[in-house]
């Protein structure tokens, strides 16, 4: 009688007697059969025997569908490993160095470009002479207007002198 | 984690995963964005891996998660069942009339499973085609295992009753 070997090192007879392959049929519809048993029975379903018996019959395509699935060969997408470098990203690095030495730079420049144009403003004022004239006459016309308050604090105080003056005058 | 870690224990993995996520998917393309998204997931909770038993169910219950997740979200259509008829291969080499018939017959198989609910019909695939034990099949679906054993029970009492229906029989 040939041996078969199977997969799990299982040895059972090829041509297994009909009754106990019913036998362990039972017990897998029952959901009781160990996987050698299962194991069995779709090797026994894998090639085609003459005269099954009905309960024999029905399960055959279900086995024999296992089968097939079972040995399909699966191509699954190859995995590619990546090594990533801590300077993967430099063009993000790149770009953001780029925008703050662009933002200093345009600062730098406008600071100077102001400082520029008030020492021309003021290089103009002087070089005017009507606007230089304005100028120093506004200044002088602020101190005037100053030294005036306090001039008239003065007049108030020769006025008391001279009151003081008098009446010591008087009692002298 | 390391790196070697992750290529030695995770990633041969991903032959189960990718068919995994085809099965429950059933399209090429979108079992190949899951398998990586999974991989990602792996990747990115690494720290998670030390405490792992079962490192391949902890894997292909993400591959699940993410992949159940996919079929929500776009309430997604299986590829025409049709189109995957021509893709049955040949078991034995038999005669052109006798392939064909044994492609319609395995064709009627493959709709019967795919018609079952997805747990009944993960569970099945996961014991008799991939030959998991209950115990990884319970890790894979974070489940008990008295509930593996139920909802296989009742999975195979479905698949036979539909194929009786169908007068689906044995060449």
């Amino acid at each position: 009688m040939p041996v078969k070997r199977f997969g799990r090192n299982y040895k059972i007879c090829r041509y297994m007697d009909y009754k106990k392959i019913s036998v362990l049929l039972e017990k897998y519809w029952e959901g009781e059969s160990t996987l050698e048993e299962e194991a069995a029975l779709r090797d026994f379903f894998s090639t085609s025997h003459p005269d099954l018996p009905e309960e024999l019959l029905e399960a055959a395509p279900l086995f024999q569908y296992f089968q097939v699935e079972a040995e399909k060969v699966w191509e699954a997408p190859p995995v590619k490993v990546v090594k990533l470098s801590p300077w993967r990203h430099w063009m993000k690095y790149a770009a953001v160095m780029l925008v703050a030495v662009g933002i200093g730079y345009a600062l730098k420049q406008h600071q100077q470009r102001q400082q520029q144009v008030l020492v021309a403003m003021q290089q103009e004022d002087m070089n005017d002479p009507q606007k230089a004239f304005d100028q120093t006459k506004k200044a002088l016309q602020l101190l005037a207007k100053n030294l005036h308050k306090g001039t008239a604090g003065m007049q108030k105080l020769s006025y008391f002198n001279e009151a003081t003056a008098v009446v010591e005058g008087k009692e002298d | 984690m390391s790196l070697d870690r992750f290529l030695t224990q995770v990633v041969p993995v991903r032959q189960k995963l990718y068919r995994f996520a085809f099965r429950l998917l059933g399209n090429e393309e979108d079992a190949q964005d899951i398998t990586q998204d999974a991989l990602m997931k792996v990747w990115g909770m690494q720290e998670k891996m030390a405490e792992l038993q079962n490192m391949e169910a902890w894997c292909m219950r993400i591959t699940r998660n993410l992949a159940l997740d996919k079929l929500k979200s776009r309430k997604y259509r299986m590829s025409d069942e049709l189109d995957r008829a021509g893709e049955m291969p040949a078991v034995h080499q038999k005669s052109p009339h006798a392939v064909t018939e044994q492609n319609d017959v395995m064709e009627k198989v493959h709709v019967a499973i795919n018609a079952l609910p997805e747990k009944y019909r993960t569970i099945l695939q996961l014991r008799d085609i991939d030959g998991h034990s209950y115990q990884e099949i319970a890790d894979i679906l974070d489940i008990d295992m008295n509930d593996v054993k139920v909802n296989l029970h009742r999975a195979r009492k479905t698949v036979r009753e539909k194929l009786q229906n169908l007068q689906v029989y044995g060449l």
